[in-house]
């Protein structure tokens, strides 16, 4: 029910209140941004991952805002489990126009994966052939940084990263999102 | 009854400097082997650059806009090279093997005749243009070291999904086809 509510929301929000952009300018911003950081890092790809995370988390910090403007939700998610279908069908479907399955959650309810059916950042792309890429870089991984700094901002610590990626060959692209606490007080928090 | 349709025995990507970037060669019948060895496909690919560079300063009535350069040289009774320029200089070459292909005589009736008409290379460069779009949409391919300016020490295309389209472009296209799986 929640699911479906959260759905028709992200749809209408797509639909009307969303400056749209060509699709390709998106992908190939993305793309030469990884690429550019695994020269810089001279192929450093833990490094290139950590980078990644750093940029999403500050784009999180902000996106947030437009985020809560554009769905016009006061109301606080009542639990984890919506935030998660908040997260995947208002929130990526209004900024990227997918929705990302939610699925395995932990019987705590603290934890679940996003699985990708579709990713916009990485049409095209096929990882560099040097025996490591396929292992170490997570080419998505600003989606774990923007949810990080996002959720920051709205009070709930997360921990999220990928464990699979169709562009090294895995048969889903999964993303992993854990719940840490609650922020209860309105301290500034450390940045990183 | 069967007879001999024509099909792709080699295509090759030719890069601005006219450095090779990627040949492919496809088996004929009916040994199905390649009808020439590597070596005498990338000589033959060589040969045709003359022809894309004689062609292109010739001075014409009617400017080829298209790109496509037609067929290029008739090199046996077998072969025929076609070819096609990008406005970039990027090359798309396609050796046919006449009788390449053996089919049943009903499907050979079937529209596709046993000639080869121009505008039906047409559909081999398209789809060769797509792939080749494709691949440097990639942000890792990084065209600049496929074309150094003198032409000589360029790498070649490794990627592999550009690889599988153009082996599959090679492998589906038949006379009359009006597009290649891609």
């Amino acid at each position: 029910m929640a699911a479906n509510k959260a759905a028709r929301m992200g749809e209408e929000v797509w639909k009307t209140r969303v400056d749209k952009v060509n699709a390709e300018l998106v992908t190939l911003t993305y793309g030469t941004i990884v690429a550019q950081l695994c020269k810089d890092y001279e192929n450093d790809y833990v490094e290139v991952n950590k980078q990644l995370d750093k940029m999403g988390y500050n784009i999180g910090l902000r996106l947030i805002e437009d985020y809560l403007a554009k769905s016009n939700t006061m109301r606080r998610c009542s639990n984890f489990r919506e935030t998660a279908e908040m997260i995947a069908k208002v929130g990526f479907k209004i900024f990227l126009n997918i929705t990302p399955t939610v699925t395995s959650w932990t019987s705590d309810s603290k934890q679940f994966s996003l699985i990708f059916e579709e990713n916009p950042l990485a049409d095209f792309v096929e990882l560099p052939d040097d025996g490591r890429s396929q292992d170490e870089l997570w080419y998505s991984n600003i989606f774990c940084g923007v949810l990080r700094g996002a959720l920051e901002m709205v009070q709930m610590q997360v921990e999220a990263h990928f464990i699979s990626d169709v562009l090294r060959g895995n048969d889903t692209t999964e993303m992993r999102i854990t719940l840490i606490r609650y922020i209860d007080d309105e301290m500034p928090q450390d940045d990183d | 009854m069967t007879t001999a349709i024509p099909s792709i025995a080699c295509l090759g990507v030719i890069g601005k400097n006219n450095n090779p970037l990627h040949i492919h060669t496809f088996p004929s019948a009916p040994s199905n082997t390649p009808i020439l060895t590597a070596l005498q496909f990338s000589l033959l690919l060589s040969s045709t650059l003359d022809i894309f560079a004689a062609r292109s300063k010739a001075p014409s009535n009617t400017p080829n806009l298209s790109g496509d350069f037609g067929l290029l040289h008739a090199i046996d009774e077998r072969l025929a090279a076609y070819g096609f320029e990008t406005n970039t200089g990027i090359k798309f070459v396609a050796v046919v093997d006449m009788r390449g292909r053996i089919v049943s005589e009903e499907v050979a009736a079937k529209g596709m005749g046993l000639g080869l008409r121009e505008g039906e290379m047409k559909v081999i460069f398209k789809s060769m243009q797509m792939a080749y779009i494709r691949l440097l949409q990639n942000p890792f391919f990084d065209p600049d070291e496929y074309s150094p300016p003198t032409g000589l020490g360029g790498k070649r295309i490794t990627e592999r999904k550009f690889i599988e389209d153009i082996r599959r472009i090679g492998e589906t296209w038949r006379p009359g086809v009006a597009a290649v799986a891609s």
